[in-house]
């Protein structure tokens, strides 16, 4: 899909490959936390929020993944095709943000990162999406970010959002990205244990962030174990 | 890596230009467009240009040279696809997500107006409609006004924008027109006071953006002179006049209420005036006596807060926060191009709580006087941290404080100064001892020297002390950067030591005992430097608890760290150091002994005088029982996450891209820079937890439970115990008896993962079973 974003590629995704255990078997992981919507910054500042989602409930790992292996197989997930994408993208990402997207703030991303952006389809009804970006930092080290990631809310705690993720990181992963980065607020509990459970650590709390004068933290998942990446961006 | 469908259009730069020669062609008649007619410039930039004509008017709408450019811009448009985009090099996709939308409520100020709404009145236009009165106020109006710009001063310390909220009091716009006293005297205070703490944070320079924003609308400041140093006195007469004119009253209540605000801004501006000029200028008056001025103005307050009743109130659904002098949108259009943010001006209770909490953190931060070394000024301003770290004029009062006295306590070259006057404190080298014979030896001068001025050079001294002076977040970002450099001052310091051995030598085989004696010291410099390198690392490692960037997961290594490592040492680096001055003050009772040989008076002096030396060779004492209380502490977290994971209730991370590896050389970093202490690698680290972890799970409890008891017996031998000791206390009993309960076999079938409670204390959590 590099170069050719014509062509309709829709990608069924076996969720079987994507869960991998750890040699310690979590025994109580708290459902599927559904994230919402993630907040995000921009580039250059114009910050923007995440809204969230949705409470957990304590259920068996081993059964939840097992349901939610049944129940993402009826998903299909494809990447930004055209136009007429973005206004599914706003219309799904829109309502869950209490600051201003402006169309420019999707284009850019959509534009530049088509291949980025990843929606989950329930039959004909998009239900999901995920954008990101991949730039080289430092001019050495390829950085890839979330920059949004909503799901629709019937459709939360059923591993749509880790499935997107997961979607999202391995396509970076391919293109070398050597660290993912995102920013989500404080209160976002749902959205801070998808990362967590993804791998991601909470590198730095970033003080009054939002408009609304919320903390965000700043998430980083390390994929290669280089020690000269730099210890913040910034 | 566009795909085709989302591809520049071929000719976008055709189409582009094709709309603005149509702009051009419709504009023939007109001049040039004048750059600030676009209206895209910072209003700043606007003002400085059109500086020379009369200030803007900002209540009426900008006349601009506008050009209809609809049809051509429609007809550019019909030759573009949808999805096609006209770009330019300096205005991308990028650029372009700065763009606000017209018309959106979320992004455009302006549709916060009706049409019908009136605009915002500005100085001039509310004395023309009578809307604020500049004579003749009632002591009701003076204290509504004066609350509501308390509240305003607060909430642009808390770090609204000036305009925003002070700069919203028409009164602040133009004090000099204000014909009643009270109130001009006191609307120029305000201004001056604007003046002196932007010069306080910005020296001081602790500042990040999300604390404070330094700039305001600079015109309006500057269109009346700031003259700090005739506030005084002019609040002073205004206020003898009010008290005055009450002695021929009969109700004076609401004027002194009045007198009482006026006297309360009088003390405070002076302190916060007197602060701003001991940081800028070395020949301050130093009999005002701040602490004492403060307490004055602290025993104004109960008075204030309880006569804000007779102040005029907000109006309910009003944003103004007094009913006269307040234009609240007056600035709207005057604001850099940005989203509309909601301002919050504070309650005018919670202002005074404000100030008045304010008024103890600069009554603290007096303290830091007393402190004329490194070591203590350093744990004073690591505590200062804890308790004032949220207000950014507290912590830069404090930088200001401290760097006054040290110029005074250590003079000319007061760091280089300070710094060696801290090290001969902390573990007395005696080669820094003035009356020492080897004090005069050029060659020791000559390396001496070239050390301190590499710290000054290396700025890693005075740069921890300013950390601290950072918000709790930036703090930790700084604090890692900073660790990095203190390497190459270990490395400078153990040349130094060894230096110094290497001269003891050549002084011996001269034969100059004395002399080789005073060089032979141990490792003073770099105990001295590796002590404060430790102290960062702790600080930076355990900070990650307090800004809650840990997961649970994640608890085993962090904890791990200090326990196995740095706590010890710490607390070797403390020990070494009182050894060396116990045995530098058994020699010097030696060489005394020689020299004085007997005399009954004096003997009885000397008897008298070791029990004092006793005491104070042990200078570290308390903070060394401390840190044995938390090497407990982290040897029982440590301990019990590790028996808690083999337990199987700790979440962990479910991923394929999830490497703990990774993530362990990510956590410690910044550690990995130093010679001193070597860095710890992951397979280090997981062969020593594989060998903690052998053990069966409720061994694993029980141990944590011993390390949970250890830190209790630790914490209870302390005398006079603070907060935080008591704190550590509870948290030390209350971990000992969870892990007792789990080691019993409690809740074995559910594994569930505990909460760990950190609002006791932000190192340590409360462990608690759900």
């Amino acid at each position: 899909m590099e170069d050719d974003a014509s062509g309709a590629v829709l990608l069924k995704k076996d969720q079987t490959s994507s869960y991998e255990e750890t040699d310690l078997v979590e025994k109580d992981h708290p459902t599927f936390v559904e994230e919402e919507v993630l907040q995000v910054k921009d580039g250059h500042g114009s910050p923007e929020k995440t809204v969230l989602a949705a409470k957990e409930k304590p259920t068996s790992t081993e059964e939840t993944l097992k349901v939610e292996e049944k129940v993402l197989k009826q998903y299909t997930f494809c990447v930004f095709q055209e136009e007429s994408h973005l206004g599914v993208l706003q219309s799904l990402i829109d309502k869950e943000l209490s600051e201003p997207y402006s169309i420019y703030t999707y284009r850019y991303f959509v534009y530049n990162w088509p291949d980025l952006c990843f929606f989950a389809l329930d039959g004909g009804r998009y239900v999901g999406v995920i954008v990101c970006k991949l730039e080289s930092i430092l001019g050495e080290f390829l950085q890839g970010y979330i920059a949004m990631l909503a799901v629709d809310v019937e459709y939360r705690k059923r591993g749509i959002g880790r499935a997107l993720s997961e979607m999202a990181i391995d396509a970076m992963a391919m293109k070398n990205a050597a660290m993912i980065v995102l920013e989500t607020e404080l209160t976002n509990k749902p959205a801070l244990a998808l990362y967590q459970s993804l791998g991601f650590i909470r590198e730095r709390r970033l003080l009054r962030y939002y408009m609304n004068g919320v903390d965000a933290f700043r998430l980083k998942l390390m994929l290669h174990d280089s020690r000269d990446l730099p210890l913040s961006e910034d | 890596m566009n795909g085709s469908s989302v591809a520049e259009p071929p000719d976008f730069q055709a189409a582009t230009a094709a709309a603005a020669a149509a702009a051009r062609a419709s504009s023939s008649e007109q001049d040039e467009w004048i750059v600030s007619e676009c209206g895209f410039l910072d209003p700043e930039v606007q003002r400085t240009m059109r500086s020379g004509s009369a200030a803007e008017d900002i209540t009426q709408y900008p006349m601009h040279g506008w050009v209809d450019v609809t049809r051509e811009f429609h007809d550019a448009c019909a030759e573009l696809q949808p999805g096609e985009l006209a770009q330019d090099m300096l205005f991308g996709l990028f650029e372009a997500m700065s763009a606000i939308e017209i018309m959106d409520p979320k992004m455009d100020v302006g549709m916060g107006f009706d049409k019908q709404d009136l605009p915002p009145p500005s100085f001039e236009a509310a004395i023309a409609t009578g809307a604020i009165k500049l004579d003749d106020l009632t002591p009701s109006e003076l204290i509504g006004i004066y609350d509501a710009l308390f509240s305003c001063l607060v909430s642009w310390l808390e770090g609204n924008s000036m305009d925003q909220v002070l700069f919203t009091c028409l009164y602040l716009h133009a004090p000099s027109q204000i014909k009643d006293n009270a109130l001009r005297v006191f609307c120029t205070a305000v201004r001056n006071l604007i003046v002196v703490i932007k010069n306080i944070i910005a020296v001081a320079a602790v500042n990040e953006e999300e604390d404070f924003q330094l700039y305001g609308n600079s015109a309006l400041l500057a269109a009346e002179k700031a003259q700090p140093a005739a506030v005084y006195s002019s609040l002073k007469d205004v206020e003898d006049q009010l008290v005055r004119k009450c002695k021929k009253l009969t109700a004076t209540e609401d004027w002194m209420a009045v007198v009482h605000r006026l006297r309360f801004m009088r003390h405070l501006f002076q302190v916060i005036y007197h602060v701003e000029q001991m940081a800028s200028n070395d020949t301050v008056d130093d009999k005002v006596d701040i602490y004492k001025i403060l307490l004055v103005a602290s025993e104004m307050l109960p008075g204030i807060r309880n006569t804000l009743d007779r102040g005029t109130q907000p109006e309910k659904g009003s944003e103004a926060p007094n009913p006269m002098g307040f234009s609240p949108r007056i600035h709207d259009r005057s604001q850099p191009p940005a989203f509309p943010r909601s301002i919050k001006i504070r309650d005018r209770p919670a202002s005074y709580q404000f100030l008045e909490e304010m008024i103890s953190r600069f009554k603290y931060a007096c303290k830091v006087t007393k402190y004329k070394d490194y070591y203590s000024a350093l744990n004073f301003f690591i505590e200062y941290s804890k308790k004032s770290g949220q207000c950014i004029l507290s912590r830069s009062v404090l930088q200001s404080l401290f760097s006054a006295n040290m110029r005074m306590a250590h003079g000319k070259l007061p760091m280089k100064q300070f710094l060696r006057y801290s090290v001969q404190n902390f573990n007395s080298p005696p080669v820094l001892n003035a009356k020492h014979a080897v004090a005069a030896d050029p060659k020791v001068q000559q390396h001496l020297e070239n050390f301190f001025r590499y710290c000054i050079n290396m700025n890693t001294f005075t740069q921890f002390i300013r950390i601290c002076g950072f918000n709790r977040a930036r703090q930790r970002d700084k604090l890692a950067r900073l660790i990095e450099i203190f390497d190459p001052i270990q490395v400078d310091a153990a040349r130094l030591d060894s230096m110094m051995n290497q001269l003891a030598n050549e002084r011996a085989m001269e034969g100059n005992e004395p002399l080789a004696t005073a060089l032979r010291h141990s490792t003073h410099f770099s105990t001295w430097v590796l002590y404060n390198c430790f102290r960062a690392m702790l600080i930076f490692l355990m900070s990650g608890f307090e800004l809650e960037l840990y997961a649970v997961h994640e608890f085993l290594y962090i904890y791990w760290y200090p326990y196995e490592f740095l706590i010890g040492f710490l607390v070797s680096a403390l020990t070494r150091t009182e050894n060396i001055l116990l045995a530098q003050e058994e020699y010097a009772d030696h060489q005394s002994k020689i020299q004085t040989g007997g005399g009954g008076a004096s003997k009885n002096r000397k008897a008298a005088k070791p029990k004092k030396n006793k005491k104070q060779q042990r200078p570290y004492r308390a903070e060394i029982v401390f840190y044995h209380a938390l090497l407990s502490l982290c040897g029982g977290m440590y301990k019990a996450m590790g028996a808690l994971t083999k337990d199987g209730r700790v979440r962990l991370p479910l991923s394929k891209f999830d490497n703990e590896e990774i993530r362990y050389n990510r956590r410690f970093l910044p550690f990995a820079a130093l010679t001193s202490p070597p860095p710890v690698s992951y397979a280090e680290f997981k062969n020593i937890r594989e060998h903690m972890m052998r053990p069966s799970v409720e061994d694993l409890y029980t141990y944590a439970a011993k390390h949970f008891d250890q830190a209790r017996n630790v914490l209870e031998s302390i005398q006079n115990p603070d907060q935080e000791m008591l704190d550590l206390l509870q948290i030390a009993r209350t971990n000992f008896v969870v892990m007792n309960v789990l080691a019993r076999g409690h809740q074995k079938e559910v594994k569930r993962q505990p909460e760990f409670d950190f609002s006791k204390h932000s190192y340590f959590p409360i462990i608690k079973l759900k």
